[in-house]
C-alpha cells in the first residue's frame, strides 16, 4: 500500500498572456491552472492508487490565492493537500521550490515511497525540482519517466532519452519526473471536483518552514520576447511567387 | 451582491469546456448531418456524473445546485446545442419532476438510473392539436383497477425514439380544468406506447423528436407521479426549471456565435483590413457581446434564485424569453459577419442559426413566455 | 578565476559549448576552458583542438549504471576546484546531471539558456532564457559563484577549432555505485535527417490536410536541398512524422540558414525552435497568423495554391 506524493504548481494559463500595444507582457486577464506535466504527475499518482492502495497527497507551493489550485488537485484522485502558502512564493525559483518541498515533505510526510513530478513546469520550464528535491532528501530519482512499474520496495520505469528508451530500477523511496507521454489526465466528474473540498488541506506558512531558501539568481529584466523581423509580404498568384523567388535568389537562398 | 461562481462551478466550467472539445466538437458537425444520436457521447457524459448535476447523490446525481448544471449546459450547449439541450431536458424536467414530486420508490426505481445517465428521460405533453394551449390537449387515463390506461397521441416529444423513462400526462378529469390532468410514469417497454418516427427538423437535428401513440397503454397505479390532476402543477413547475437549461443554452449558442465572428472577423481581410476593424463588424460585436452577458446574468441569476428556495418563474421565464431572442438575433448576425461562408456547411455559425429558432419555440414559444411574465408583473 | 566545465554527451555539443566558453573567458571572465571526456563520450583530442585547456577523464561504468552515476564523482571534483561556471548541453542526460550538481554544490542553475554574456565594467554574468512557453525573455545574473547552466543543442555554433592543439589530461576518480541501474536499453533508430545541421528546414503545419500532402513539402525540401520538418501536433498527435523532426520548445531548436513554414500558424512555442535561423520564410492563407510577425519573406496564401507555383517557379530558376 504505497504512500505517494503528487508535487504540483498552479501557473499562469500561457494561452491568456496578451501583448499592449506597446509590445510589452499584458498578464492582467489570465487564469491560472495545474501545470501541464503536473497534470500527468498527479494522474499517474491516482493510477498507482488505484492499483496498489495507499494514499496519494498533493503538495504545491505558491501563493494563498491558489485555493482553487488545490481543490482542482484533490479532484484528481488526490486523498489529501499539502499548501505551503505565502505572498512571496509567486514566483520562486527552482531550487528554492524544492528546499520547501523536500522541507515539507520530509516533516508531515515521513514514510512515503514515492514522489511524482512533472518533468518541468509550463511556466517557467526549468525542467530542476524533481532532481534537485531527490538530492535534497538523498533519495534515487528517475527523470524523463514514460512508465512506472512499482514492485515490493523498488520501483522500475521507462525513461524516454534522445538515444532511445532506457529501462531502469531503483529502490524506494524514490523521485520521478514524468513526461507527459506517461498517461491522459482525466477530466474530472462533477461528485469528484465536490468532493475536493470535503478533504483534508493542511495550509503551512512561511513562518513554519525549517529553513527559508535563498535565491541563487536577481531578475535583470523581464520582456515580451521580439519577433523583430519585417516581414516582407507576397501574394499566392505566379507573378508574386515568381517575386519571392527572386527574393529568395536575393538572399542568398537558391543554389 | 456577490456575481462569482464559486471556485467549485469554476472548475465544473473548466472541466465540462475541456469534455466538450475532447468529445463534442470532433462530431458536432456529423451528428448534425446525419440526424444522429451518439449513444456513445452519452455514456461518456454519464460517467463523468454530468447527466444529473442537481439530483441529490442519494438518488443516482451529484448533489450540486441547479446554478451548477447551468453552467455545464451552457458550456456543453456552446459545443453542441442538441448536446446540451438533451441534457438539460432530462436533468431538469425529466429528473427534477421524480425528485421533487415522486415518492420513495419511484425515486429508487426510476430517478436514480436517470441521475446516473443509465436510462434517459423525456417529458410528453404537447399533442398535435395542444401546443401553447396545454388544456386542449386529448390525451386520458382512465382507472381500471390496479392499473391506468391511457390513449392518445402526443407530438414533439424529445427523446422520444431514445427515450427510457417517459413522464406522460393525460386527463384524469376532464371536468376538473387545471386541476384534471395528471402525470404518469410510463418505461419504455410498456406494451401500448410507441414512438413515430424521428422527425427531420431545421435545426437541433441530433436531438430525437417525434410523436408518441398511447393506444390502450396499462400503466401501474404505482407510476402515478404525486397526486392525481396536480399535473397541470407539476408542468409549470417541469417549465420553470426547464426553461433555466434553454435559457443556458442559448448563453452555450450565444458564446459560440461570438466565439465564431470574432475569430473570423480578426481573419478575413477585405478593403485591406480584417473587417473586424470595420465599424459595421465591431458594431455587431460589441451588441452580440453585450446580449451575451445580460442572457447569462439574467440565467443565473434565476437558477440563484431557484438555488435559494424563491420563487423564479418570472425570472426563468425573462431569462428564456431573452436569451432565445438573443441566440435567434445574433446568430444571424454571425452568419452576416462570416458572409458567403457562414451561408455554407462546415461553418459552425450555419449550425448555430439553425438551432437557434428552436430555443424560441419550444419549453414555451416567446408568446407563452410574454403571457407569463406580463400575467405575473400585471398582478 | 577557477575558470569553466563543459559536459556534454556528444562532441559537437560539447564543442559549441567550448565556442562559448572562449567567448566568455576572452570578454573578461578570464580562467581556464576544461571538459568532460569518458569511455564512449567526446575524444579528449577533438575537446583540445576545440578550445579545451583540460581534458577530465571520467572512469569506465559498469554496464548496469546509467550515465547519471558520474554525478558524485563530477561534484567531488567540482567542491575541490570551484570552477566559476559549468555548462552542459541540455539533453535530458544532460539537464539531470546538472541539476545533481547544482543541487551539491548549492548553486543557481540556469535552464534553457539561450544566452550567455559577461559584463566587463560589472563583473557579472548575463543569462538569458524564456518563459510562458517562449512568451517572455528573462534575463538574469547569479548572485554567486559557481554557476550552472544548461544550454540547448545548437545554440551556440562550434568555432573552426585548433587541431593539432594538445589538452592536459586529468583523470577522476570513480563514483560510487549509483542506486537506479539500467535493466535494458533500446535504441530508437534515427528516423529522420539530423536537423540541428541542416541549411535549409522546411517545414509542414497545420495547413496541411492529409499526410498523404506532406509530399509536397518534401519536394520543397529536396528541391532545395533541405530537410523536412513539422510542428509538434504533426507528430504528436497525428503522428505524421517522427518527433525527431519536430521543431519547437520542446522539441528541436533549428539554426538553419533558411526556414521555410508551410501552413504553419506561428505558435510562440514553435517560434521558439528558429528563433536562430537566418531568414524566415513562411506561406499561410491566415493573413494574420502569428508566423508572420516572425518571418522576413511571408507569402499569403493556401499552400495547396502556392506550393505547386512555387515549385515550378524554383524549376524554371534552374532551368535558366
Amino acid at each position: 500500500m504505497p504512500v505517494l506524493v503528487a508535487c504540483f504548481k498552479w501557473v499562469v494559463d500561457e494561452a491568456y498572456i496578451r501583448r499592449t500595444s506597446a509590445g510589452e507582457l499584458d498578464l492582467s486577464s489570465v487564469s491560472y491552472k495545474i501545470s501541464d506535466y503536473d497534470r500527468n504527475a498527479l494522474e499517474e499518482a491516482a493510477r498507482l492508487k488505484e492499483a496498489a492502495g495507499g494514499s496519494v497527497a498533493a503538495v504545491t507551493v505558491g501563493i494563498p490565492e491558489a485555493t482553487k489550485g488545490i481543490k482542482d488537485a484533490l479532484s484528481r484522485g488526490a486523498d489529501q493537500a499539502l499548501f505551503v502558502a505565502d505572498a512571496s512564493f509567486g514566483d520562486i525559483g527552482a531550487s528554492e521550490t524544492a528546499v520547501i518541498l523536500a522541507d515539507v515533505i520530509r516533516s508531515r510526510i515521513g514514510n512515503f515511497d514515492l514522489i511524482l513530478c512533472g518533468e518541468g513546469s509550463s511556466d517557467r520550464y526549468d525542467q530542476q525540482v524533481g532532481i534537485l528535491l531527490a538530492e535534497r532528501l538523498g533519495i534515487p530519482c528517475i527523470s524523463f519517466v514514460q512508465r512506472i512499474d512499482l514492485e515490493e520496495g523498488r520501483l522500475s520505469a521507462e525513461r524516454r532519452l534522445e538515444e532511445g528508451i532506457e529501462r531502469v530500477s531503483a529502490p524506494l523511496p524514490a523521485v520521478v519526473t514524468v513526461l507527459p507521454d506517461i498517461n491522459v489526465p482525466r477530466i474530472p466528474g462533477v461528485k469528484d471536483t465536490l468532493s475536493a473540498s470535503r478533504k483534508p488541506v493542511v495550509t503551512i506558512g512561511r513562518d513554519e518552514l525549517a529553513a527559508l531558501p535563498e535565491a541563487h539568481f536577481r531578475t535583470v529584466s523581464l520582456t515580451a520576447s521580439r519577433l523583430d523581423r519585417q516581414c516582407e509580404r507576397f501574394g499566392a498568384d505566379g507573378p508574386e511567387i515568381s517575386r519571392f523567388v527572386g527574393a529568395l535568389r536575393q538572399k542568398g537562398i537558391l543554389r | 451582491m456577490d456575481f462569482r461562481l464559486t471556485e467549485e462551478q469554476e472548475l465544473i466550467r473548466k472541466n465540462m469546456r475541456e469534455f466538450a472539445e475532447k468529445y463534442v466538437d470532433p462530431i458536432a458537425a456529423e451528428i448534425d448531418e446525419n440526424s444522429r444520436h451518439p449513444v456513445e457521447l452519452f455514456r461518456q457524459l454519464a460517467e463523468g456524473d454530468w447527466m444529473g448535476i442537481p439530483i441529490p447523490q442519494d438518488y443516482g446525481g451529484a448533489g450540486a445546485d441547479y446554478l451548477t448544471h447551468a453552467v455545464a449546459v451552457e458550456e456543453l450547449s456552446r459545443s453542441c446545442s442538441s448536446t446540451g439541450f438533451t441534457v438539460s431536458i432530462h436533468v431538469g424536467i425529466a429528473c427534477m419532476l421524480i425528485n421533487l414530486f415522486g415518492s420513495e420508490d419511484q425515486k429508487k426505481k426510476f430517478l436514480v438510473p436517470m441521475a446516473r445517465g443509465q436510462h434517459l428521460g423525456a417529458f410528453v405533453l404537447t399533442e398535435p392539436g395542444a401546443g401553447t394551449d396545454v388544456m386542449a390537449a386529448t390525451t386520458a387515463a382512465v382507472a381500471d383497477g390496479n392499473d391506468y390506461v391511457i390513449n392518445g397521441t402526443k407530438t414533439f416529444t424529445s427523446n422520444g425514439p431514445t427515450g427510457d423513462t417517459y413522464l406522460v400526462f393525460a386527463w384524469t378529469d376532464k371536468a376538473a380544468g387545471r386541476k384534471g390532468m395528471s402525470c404518469f410514469i410510463v418505461s419504455k417497454e410498456t406494451p401500448g406506447m410507441k414512438a413515430g418516427e424521428h422527425f427531420d427538423k431545421m435545426g437541433l437535428r441530433s436531438s430525437q423528436t417525434s410523436e408518441m401513440v398511447f393506444k390502450d397503454c396499462r400503466v401501474p397505479k404505482e407510476n402515478l407521479l404525486g397526486k392525481e390532476g396536480n399535473g397541470m402543477a407539476m408542468a409549470m413547475t417541469g417549465f420553470d426549471h426547464g426553461r433555466v437549461g434553454i435559457a443556458a443554452q442559448s448563453v452555450g449558442i450565444l458564446q459560440a456565435a461570438l466565439d465564431e465572428s470574432i475569430r473570423y472577423s480578426k481573419e478575413r481581410v477585405q478593403f485591406g483590413t480584417p473587417i473586424a476593424r470595420h465599424q459595421a463588424i465591431s458594431w455587431m460585436i460589441a451588441d452580440m457581446a453585450t446580449d451575451l452577458s445580460a442572457a447569462r446574468y439574467l440565467t443565473y441569476a434565476a437558477a440563484w434564485l431557484k438555488d435559494q428556495k424563491q420563487p423564479f418563474s418570472k425570472e426563468a421565464s425573462m431569462a428564456k424569453l431573452f436569451a432565445a431572442e438573443a441566440a435567434m438575433k445574433h446568430t444571424i448576425k454571425a452568419v452576416q459577419i462570416h458572409g458567403g461562408y457562414g451561408y455554407c456547411k462546415g461553418a459552425k455559425v450555419e449550425r448555430l442559426m439553425r438551432d437557434a429558432k428552436i430555443t424560441e419555440i419550444y419549453e414555451g414559444t416567446s408568446e407563452a413566455q410574454r403571457m407569463v411574465i406580463s400575467g405575473n408583473v400585471l398582478r | 578565476m577557477a575558470g569553466i566545465w563543459i559536459f556534454a554527451e556528444q562532441a559537437r555539443h560539447t564543442l559549441e559549448l567550448l565556442q562559448a566558453a572562449q567567448t566568455i573567458v576572452e570578454a573578461g571572465m578570464g580562467g581556464e576552458i576544461a571538459a568532460f571526456s569518458w569511455p564512449g563520450g567526446p575524444a579528449p583530442d577533438e575537446l583540445g583542438a576545440g578550445g579545451a585547456d583540460e581534458v577530465l577523464m571520467l572512469p569506465p561504468l559498469a554496464g548496469d549504471q546509467p550515465l547519471e552515476a558520474y554525478a558524485p564523482a563530477i561534484l567531488k571534483e567540482a567542491r575541490q576546484v570551484r570552477p566559476d561556471l559549468l555548462l552542459f548541453a541540455a539533453t535530458a542526460r544532460g539537464k539531470d546531471l546538472a541539476a545533481r550538481i547544482a543541487a551539491g554544490l548549492d548553486a543557481g542553475l540556469c535552464s534553457g539558456c539561450i544566452s550567455l554574456r559577461w559584463d566587463k565594467e560589472s563583473k557579472t554574468l548575463e543569462m538569458e532564457r524564456l518563459l510562458y512557453g517562449g512568451a517572455a525573455v528573462h534575463r538574469i545574473a547569479p548572485l554567486a559563484f559557481p554557476v550552472l547552466a544548461a544550454v540547448p543543442p545548437g545554440t551556440f555554433r562550434a568555432g573552426s577549432g585548433n587541431p593539432g592543439r594538445e589538452p592536459r589530461i586529468r583523470h577522476i576518480v570513480s563514483p560510487p555505485a549509483s542506486l537506479v541501474t539500467v535493466l535494458e536499453r533500446k535504441p530508437r533508430e534515427r528516423q529522420g535527417q539530423d536537423l540541428s545541421a541542416a541549411k535549409v528546414v522546411v517545414c509542414a503545419g497545420r495547413g496541411f490536410e492529409k499526410q498523404e500532402d506532406l509530399a509536397l513539402a518534401r519536394e520543397l525540401a529536396d528541391t532545395l536541398g533541405g530537410a523536412l520538418a513539422c510542428t509538434r501536433p504533426l507528430s504528436e498527435e497525428m503522428h505524421w512524422l517522427p518527433e525527431d523532426l519536430c521543431i519547437g520548445l520542446s522539441g528541436i531548436q533549428v539554426k538553419p540558414d533558411v526556414y521555410i513554414g508551410i501552413g504553419v500558424s506561428g505558435q510562440v512555442q514553435h517560434l521558439t525552435g528558429i528563433r536562430g535561423a537566418k531568414v524566415v520564410c513562411a506561406v499561410n492563407r491566415d493573413d494574420q497568423a502569428p508566423i508572420f510577425a516572425a518571418a522576413d519573406l511571408g507569402v499569403v496564401g493556401d499552400l495547396y495554391a502556392v506550393l505547386p507555383r512555387l515549385l515550378q517557379a524554383l524549376k524554371e530558376t534552374a532551368s535558366s
